[in-house]
């Protein structure tokens, strides 16, 4: 066995967010690698929420079907999990929900009671659980321990005391039942990693790029992003404001440009949409801003809380009218977190707005990962002045495009004159038809160099494929471990991921070179990466793989699709 | 006095416009205040109104329609050093940016806001606006306007505005001298300015307001930190137009109550942030 899979699953306010905390924490420190996914419904109490938490002594980039380990809080998780269950795989949970299941060993374990019968408040339930979760992976309870000592180092040492008498007594009933799953290989060495979903990733990497401002309206499932910028405005100094709607969260964050700092906001779908008028205003008044569509199922409100690729087009051609703009895909944390930096260079350098599409897969899921280094962020502020004179004009043609940037207020009386209507060099309206052609080739221009630095793909598996499967985004880790399957099969597979989608890299053309199937992955109903590519490139695939039924893809479903050939919808 | 914020370009506006006034008034009022065109940044939306800031020496932001308040906010944000005036008429402000101005009423953002409320549309050539007297017939309203009109004085002394002013285009000393208060006032001021459209709006013409208006600070009993009076003023309207300012109260700017402005303009702020470590620790 080479992954061990974990679902914990309950209702809303069950205590499964503190389950999973202290489970992916343990899980990193004792030196194995994971992936974790988090499905929960737009709403705060009740429903049925569940983790899935897949663990292996070797590096995982998604979840993959099956579950060994179910632990139940209710009885929804189990009528709605029984069927995944592997061979040999347990259930644990509380006796009564044991007439529940149909297959698989059970362990009836009441949390709540135990944590009551060690004295402490039944909240520590959670400890109970996680304790017993334990059992079924190591031999001493210490990873454990060490993430309750963190967790709760703040509310005091009876607290943290208490937490591990439970933890330990969850352990030892596991212990005494003398069930045993197959274990992980204890890992070799305790590497040096980091544990963090897409949602701590993107604004980090933002504050590792020097963000100055930001402004957000909640929407799930970006508002992990607003938040955690909001958490360190203090100790980095970068303000967070509140905004009213999208619409004032994207302006506000291009007045904040236009004065000179790195400015961003983030949102979903439909927070997007309301901001398509401004982005434009950005393209005209080539204003450099960063947004985050962390996309959800839509269309209107769709499936709040899971997760889609569907914006992908809107991103690309979202605003009236033609200006020049990236939009970057980020597949995983570590990616999210240095494309940040990537984007917000991209913005300085060609002064026009950067999409950054993640989505809830990528935000909510945790991974463990080399560590982060900031130090390789390198800030790029592109043709920035801090000095000119009265002569000083915004607009000035240049063979590129780019036109120096005057931060107002500074330098000897050189005045800075933006607008989102057409302008002249100077900033001033214009309405003739020679100025609007100069005007809108000099924006254009721009595009040819963001098209020059346009991210490479990134590819995993075989040089001389039977199939080469291409995705973007969050299918990252799928899409690789999809490849990898139908090598093991005897395919030879190679795994294609795009961290830029637009302009799409001109290294995706030779890519198509090489022998084998093209498949395009993608999580949305239309196929929008393929028309993408077919509109750039006018190239089409020989069959794609879809699913739009909010939730992430496992690996197997790509397999499977793929060998069956043909359209996957 | 130097001229530094001299109208320097020939304007899109119909002869006799109100905005004239009000462009002679700005330029008047900052060069009284003793600023430079490169420590200003005027933002502004879209309309006639919007223009005016082409036409006035300093820095400009010409954004969208009616998203004038929110990119002012983010300017004065990212450098309080910069003295904003935002500019925009009264379908910019209290129809398309009516949420943002509610808002901007709700941060306190130390920034000057002059709505040119001529109580029509007029670069859409003739349509209703929010502030348009009832009973008047336009290209939208061909049975006259039956909507209850939109009281910006009422509405931001409501909400506690910290400095809420009227003036008239039509009186460019009044308008100059009030703009300068505005301008000195620490937090959101507005300055709602009573503007004939010489070409869409045959009733409230300089005739009419200048038979009505009269300016409230001269009334010895009339008190600008007495909410309740400035609220009922507020509703003056008809025989006799109260202009001057309504309503003052003192209260922390939104720039006063951000941590990162503790250590100067953002602007100005060495990046990246160097406690980006910390922020990382967490995730080993």
């Amino acid at each position: 066995m080479n992954s061990f899979n974990i679902l914990v699953g309950g209702e809303a306010g069950q205590g499964l967010v503190s389950i999973s905390h202290m489970l992916i924490k343990a899980v990193a420190k004792q030196g194995w690698y994971l992936f974790a996914q988090q499905d929960y419904m737009s709403r705060i109490r009740g429903g049925h929420n569940f983790l899935r938490l897949r663990i292996s002594e070797t590096p995982v980039h998604c979840c993959e079907r099956g579950v060994d380990l179910l632990v139940a809080l209710d009885q929804q998780s189990l009528v709605e999990h029984q069927r995944e269950l592997n061979r040999g795989a347990v259930v644990i949970g509380e006796a009564q929900l044991a007439a529940g299941t149909g297959q698989g060993d059970f362990i009836s374990i009441d949390f709540a009671e135990i944590a009551v019968g060690q004295g402490q408040p039944k909240i520590m339930a959670n400890a109970v659980a996680a304790g017993a979760v334990w059992a079924f992976l190591a031999d001493d309870l210490t990873a454990i321990e060490d993430v309750i000592r963190e967790t709760f180092a703040e509310k005091g040492e009876a607290i943290v005391k208490g937490n591990i008498k439970c933890a330990h007594a969850g352990f030892e009933l596991i212990r005494g039942s003398g069930k045993e799953l197959a274990r992980l290989p204890k890992p070799q060495a305790r590497g040096e990693r980091m544990v963090l979903k897409g949602n701590d990733a993107l604004p980090s990497g933002a504050l590792a790029a020097g963000v100055k401002f930001m402004s957000a309206y909640p929407m799930t499932p970006s508002t992990g992003v607003t938040e955690f910028i909001a958490a360190y405005a203090k100790q980095c100094s970068v303000v967070m404001e509140q905004a009213e709607d999208e619409i004032a969260g994207v302006n506000m964050a291009i007045g904040a440009a236009y004065a000179g700092v790195r400015a961003m906001t983030a949102t979903s779908g439909g927070g997007f949409a309301l901001m398509t008028e401004a982005l434009g205003l950005a393209g005209s008044a080539e204003i450099p801003i960063v947004v985050i569509n962390a996309q959800r199922p839509g269309p209107s409100t769709g499936l709040p809380t899971r997760t889609e690729q569907g914006d992908l087009l809107f991103a690309v051609h979202g605003g009236s009218g033609d200006y020049p703009k990236a939009v970057l895909s980020p597949g995983d944390v570590e990616e999210a977190f240095y494309l940040m930096g990537a984007a917000f260079n991209l913005a300085d350098k060609y002064h026009t707005p950067v999409i950054v599409l993640s989505d809830q897969h990528l935000a909510d899921s945790y991974q463990t990962i080399e560590p982060l280094d900031p130090g390789k962020v390198v800030i790029d502020r592109g043709d920035l002045l801090f000095d000119a004179g009265p002569a000083y004009q915004r607009y000035q043609y240049t063979e590129s495009g780019v036109s120096p940037r005057l931060v107002p207020g500074f330098g000897a009386g050189g005045l800075v004159v933006s607008a989102g209507d057409e302008h002249g060099q100077d900033g001033h309206l214009i309405e003739d038809a020679e100025t609007r052609n100069e005007m809108m080739r000099k924006r254009m221009r721009k595009m040819d160099g963001i098209k020059a630095e346009a991210l490479d793909p990134v590819a995993h598996g075989s040089s001389n494929p039977e199939y080469v499967l291409i995705g973007f985004g969050s299918t990252k880790g799928a899409v690789r471990e999809a490849a990898g399957l139908l090598s093991q099969q005897g395919h030879p597979a190679l795994a294609v991921h795009l961290p830029q989608v637009y302009p799409l890299p001109d290294k995706l053309r030779e890519i198509w070179q090489l022998p084998g199937q093209k498949w395009i992955v993608e999580n949305n109903y239309s196929g929008q990466l393929q028309k993408l590519i077919a509109m750039e490139f006018a190239l089409v695939p020989d069959g794609s793989v879809r699913k739009y039924d909010g939730r992430p893809f496992f690996p197997q479903e790509i397999v499977e699709q793929v060998l069956k050939g043909g359209a996957g919808r | 006095m130097n001229k530094l914020f001299a109208i320097c370009r020939e304007t899109a506006w119909c002869p006799g416009c109100g905005n004239f006034g009000i462009l002679n008034a700005l330029s008047q009022a900052l060069d009284g205040l003793g600023l430079e065109p490169k420590d200003v940044l005027f933002v502004s939306g879209i309309g006639q109104a919007g223009k005016t800031p082409h036409y006035i020496k300093g820095n400009v932001l010409n954004t969208l329609h009616g998203r004038t308040l929110p990119t002012a906010t983010g300017a004065k944000i990212a450098n309080s050093g910069l003295t904003v005036i935002a500019i925009g008429g009264d379908g910019d402000g209290y129809a398309e940016g009516g949420n943002h101005f509610i808002h901007a009423l709700r941060r306190n953002i130390d920034i000057t806001y002059l709505v040119h409320n001529n109580q029509v549309f007029g670069l859409t050539k003739g349509q209703a606006s929010p502030s348009s007297d009832p009973g008047m017939m336009t290209g939208t309203t061909p049975w006259g306007v039956y909507n209850e009109p939109f009281n910006p004085l009422a509405a931001a002394i409501s909400m506690n505005g910290s400095f809420v002013a009227r003036s008239f285009a039509g009186d460019q000393e009044h308008l100059a001298k009030t703009i300068q208060a505005a301008v000195k006032h620490p937090g959101f001021a507005l300055v709602d300015i009573l503007q004939p459209c010489v070409t869409f709006n045959k009733i409230n013409t300089y005739q009419w307001y200048r038979a009505r208006v009269y300016d409230l600070n001269q009334d010895p009993d009339y008190d600008f930190t007495n909410r309740r009076q400035a609220w009922e003023k507020s509703w003056e309207w008809g025989e006799r137009i109260p202009i001057g300012i309504f309503y003052r109260s003192e209260r922390p700017t939104l720039c006063d109550q951000l941590p990162a402005l503790k250590n100067g303009p953002l602007v100005r702020q060495p990046i990246p942030c160097p406690n980006i470590d910390q922020v990382l620790a967490q995730f080993r």
